[in-house]
């Protein structure tokens, strides 16, 4: 096993002899390779001395943080725990910690001017190495849902801003949401987008295995209890599907299709129904050379719209 | 049957003044229809005839009547349509009667209509007998009406009937007045055979039937017979009177009205307005007055999905088969794909064909602005027919551009004799008289393009003089005027449906109208899309879609993938349902709300 995500949201809500157990049961339960990515996901309120000691002696190298913003009135808003202060004690401690450290950070809030969000690039941008930023939908059956929140179009300003004043801080957008300094990517997000095996464990998580898709049931109760695969939904695709599926996700990343690779696991026939469809589109939203392509900065601001014309 | 017992009558009145209650009241009152079985409006067969109030079909009925002197009398009553789009089977109709009911609403008057179809049954020598009608509403004038009888119409109206349609007052003077005044039927049925067809609808067992009044001679069940316009011989098969329902006789003679089924499989053989003769002796001539009816308004139906269209066909020719005069040949849009090019006789005609294909025959379609039919002379001389843009030839090859004008004939109350005529201004009409009808009404004629009257102009009329005009129009024929075909690009690419014809003067204003709409309408894409309006290659207005921006939303992990791509087949489904104009999706909307322009710039 090449990475290893703990994730949910808030791993940091286990205490540390949870952690502990936690520990013994993956080291008994898998088999990690030398160099094993382990990355951990925690909020800034609940991440403490305690987690960050037992981290650093078993394998955990990266831990991403829900930073979302640096406003407190931002952070009020998103019904936030933590605030700027702690944001920054947090990135402090895993920096101290040896940890290469992973933010977040959420753009299209009301009120949320270029100003503010100028301000948490900068802020986020000076302790760490990778970031991802998220643009806010209020989804129905959220507690947003409902909420004016900025338009595509709107938001606009405030993407071009981060792909621009990240690279001009030494980050490269390897992939629609992620920018990393010094090939920090994150090897793990990579295996989702290069459409890798994953195994999903816990209640909800997902996972894939050579074209099967699957979620496991919710509720931690009938997690526990069920018997046998704890899936509660799966798809299986079909060869073409997979292979649709495939050249999207690898748009999503600055490495693009192989086409050399791509030919040889989907064979000839879609690989030029696919590359016909992306040579229809203007040439100034890809990056051809040494036979892969790639999204440029502005095909990556219109992904949805080119990825639609290979599904 | 002797022939001094028949009577065949019509009744000549504007839409809402009555005329289908009357007719009800003397079905009753004749004891023609079981009162069981009456309902309203009983000669109005089809349902958006009830609807809406007008009569596209006539339909005959016979009456027998004992009249007060204890003769037994036979009155064929014939409907008439009751729209200015449906003139010439008026025409017809009225040829084959002897009089007519002139009836007229006490509280409202002459209107345009009943004035041009009361002359055009004076020319036809018809017995006119006016009847006044509504005598029970409050605000009935009934001298005032009688006075415009004699004034507007030139009839004697001193013995005008006044009566009540709805409380049945004035139905028995009627009925006697019309065994009075109204002419036996002349002809000599010893002569050939000379029977007019005034009508005709399609049955599905017996094939076109066709309501003919005969004229001279005699018509027998099993005689061979030949229609003179056509050619086409066959035998009579059954023939009969309307009682109402259709009853089977042995033979009509002259002076007498029945219908003919022969077999005949299409409508277009036995055409309204031709004659049928005997085919072993047939009379030396056809009876005057038949012509062959020609569309003057134009429009594509396209089936909304495309795979609808051998449906619409069928549709069309089944309700060609109960309305010759719908003219339809295939035609493909680059941007709507397969349709039909139709032709009607104006836009009510249009519209109700419309709407029958929508509810009789559950076909969705859509339809393109209505145009009229363009002559165009060429350089070289020759002179085309154009009844759609796409017909014009290129501006280099074009003499001169004509285009129908009609004279519209407009009754109005004076306070809004100004509006109306700067309505009539706006549509390039040319002032022809006005004059005082009443000291309150005026009638005003203009000669008037036929393009700018079917547009919108009965709507308008209406809205600028809440109701209280009337109007009636009659082609006058072709004229030379300054028009130009303005076409329409999305990205360099002329999408026909969007082509159209107009004044020279307004080509700027409709341009940039039609390009600001499309702007509105056509999503932006990922690059920028100009539109334009070009007359030949000079281009007029332009604006252009700026590309799309931004379309993307981050986070993809692990369960993402399957939601997100379920939201990017949902977005390719979107589209599908758009015209793909080159490299541009253009919604359905642009080509439909294309078509309100011209009303919405007034809003």
């Amino acid at each position: 096993m090449d990475t290893l995500y703990i994730g949910g949201g808030t791993p940091t809500f286990l205490n540390p002899a949870d952690w502990e157990s936690l520990i013994e049961i993956l080291e008994n339960g898998l088999s990690f390779s030398r160099g094993v990515e382990v990355s951990v996901e925690a909020n800034p309120d609940s991440l403490n001395a305690d987690h960050m000691r037992l981290w650093r002696s078993w394998r955990v190298k990266r831990v991403s943080l829900g930073i979302q913003s640096f406003s407190t009135e931002i952070l009020r808003w998103l019904g936030r725990p933590h605030d700027e202060k702690q944001a920054a004690e947090a990135l402090n401690h895993c920096a101290e910690n040896g940890f290469s450290s992973s933010g977040d950070l959420i753009f299209g809030i009301p009120g949320q001017d270029l100003r503010l969000w100028h301000n948490d690039l900068r802020i986020l941008s000076g302790y760490v190495n990778h970031l991802s930023i998220y643009q806010l939908t209020a989804e129905p059956g959220t507690p947003l849902a409902g909420e004016r929140v900025a338009s595509q179009s709107e938001a606009y300003p405030l993407y071009r801003f981060a792909q621009w004043y990240l690279g001009s801080r030494g980050f490269l957008q390897y992939e629609v949401a992620s920018f990393a300094r010094n090939e920090s990517w994150c090897r793990h997000n990579l295996s989702y987008w290069k459409q890798g095996n994953v195994l999903g464990l816990g209640p909800s998580a997902w996972g894939y295995l050579d074209g099967l898709r699957y979620r496991n049931v919710a509720p931690l109760m009938r997690y526990l209890r069920r018997e046998g695969l704890p899936w509660e939904w799966t798809e299986s695709l079909l060869q073409e599907d997979r292979a649709r599926e495939a050249a999207i996700l690898a748009l999503r990343t600055r490495w693009g299709i192989r086409w050399k690779t791509f030919r040889r696991r989907f064979g000839e026939d879609i690989s030029r129904e696919l590359g016909k469809a992306l040579s229809e589109l203007p040439p100034d939203l890809f990056v051809k050379r040494n036979g892969r392509i790639s999204l440029s900065g502005k095909g990556f601001r219109l992904g949805n719209s080119i990825w639609e014309r290979l599904v | 049957m002797k022939r001094e017992r028949i009577r065949n009558f019509c009744i000549i009145a504007h839409v809402d003044h009555g005329k289908s209650t009357l007719a009800d009241r003397l079905l009753e009152f004749t004891g023609t229809v079981d009162p069981r079985t009456m309902r309203a409006q009983y000669l109005d067969t089809l349902e958006l005839e009830r609807e809406r109030g007008i009569t596209i079909k006539s339909v005959p009925v016979r009456m027998n009547y004992r009249a007060y002197d204890g003769t037994e009398y036979i009155l064929n009553l014939i409907d008439t349509p009751g729209h200015v789009d449906f003139s010439y089977e008026v025409s017809r109709s009225l040829a084959a009667c002897e009089g007519a009911l002139l009836v007229v609403d006490a509280a409202q008057g002459v209107e345009a209509q009943t004035v041009a179809n009361a002359y055009m049954a004076a020319e036809q020598g018809l017995e006119l007998i006016p009847v006044v009608n509504k005598i029970d509403l409050p605000s009935a004038q009934p001298e005032e009406a009688k006075r415009e009888l004699e004034e507007v119409i030139g009839v004697d109206a001193h013995e005008a009937i006044l009566a009540s349609a709805k409380e049945g007052k004035g139905i028995d003077e009627i009925l006697e007045r019309i065994v009075r005044d109204i002419p036996v039927p002349q002809g000599d049925p010893e002569a050939p055979l000379q029977a007019l067809i005034f009508d005709s609808v399609y049955d599905n067992y017996r094939g076109v039937i066709c309501y003919i009044r005969v004229v001279n001679g005699r018509l027998k069940a099993g005689q061979s017979i030949r229609f003179m316009a056509t050619g086409r011989e066959c035998q009579a098969e059954e023939i009969g009177v309307f009682k109402p329902g259709m009853t089977p006789v042995n033979e009509l003679e002259a002076g007498e009205v029945g219908y003919l089924a022969a077999s005949i499989k299409t409508i277009h053989e036995a055409q309204v307005g031709d004659t049928v003769t005997d085919g072993v002796r047939p009379a030396g001539e056809a009876l005057p007055g038949y012509k062959k009816i020609k569309p003057v308004v134009f429009c594509g139906f396209y089936p909304v999905v495309n795979e609808d269209y051998p449906q619409l066909r069928d549709a069309l020719e089944k309700l060609q088969l109960n309305d010759s005069a719908i003219q339809f040949e295939p035609e493909t849009s680059s941007a709507l794909g397969f349709g039909f090019r139709c032709g009607f006789l104006g836009l009510l005609h249009m519209d109700i064909a419309r709407e029958r294909l929508m509810r009789e025959f559950n076909v969705e379609l859509v339809a393109t602005a209505p145009n009229v039919v363009y002559q165009i002379v060429r350089t070289d001389g020759e002179i085309l027919e154009a009844n759609r843009p796409s017909d014009f030839p290129d501006a280099g090859q074009i003499e001169e551009i004509r285009e129908p004008y009609i004279r519209l004939t407009v009754f109005v109350p004076s306070e809004f004799v100004g509006k109306v005529m700067q309505l009539c201004q706006d549509k390039r009409g040319i002032f022809h008289s006005m004059d005082y009808i009443t000291p309150e009404r005026l009638r005003l004629s203009y000669i008037l393009p036929l393009a700018e009257f079917i547009v919108d102009f009965h709507d308008k009329l209406k809205s600028t003089t809440r109701g209280y005009a009337s109007l009636d129009y009659e082609h006058v024929g072709f004229r030379a005027s300054e028009l130009v075909k303005v076409d329409v690009l999305v990205n360099q690419e002329p999408v026909d449906a969007f082509s159209f014809i107009c004044h020279k003067d307004a080509a700027y204003h409709m341009g940039q109208a039609v390009v600001r709409k499309l702007k509105e309408l056509i999503p932006r894409q990922l690059f920028e899309v100009p539109i334009q309006a070009a007359i030949g290659k000079k281009v007029i207005v332009r604006q252009n879609v700026k590309p799309l921006r931004k379309d993307v939303l981050a986070k993809c992990y692990g369960g993402d993938i399957t939601r997100k791509r379920k939201l990017l087949e949902k977005q390719k489904e979107g589209k599908k349902k758009m015209k793909q104009i080159g490299r541009v999706s253009i919604p359905q909307e642009a080509f439909l709300a294309y078509l309100n322009i011209g009303k919405e710039e007034e809003d």
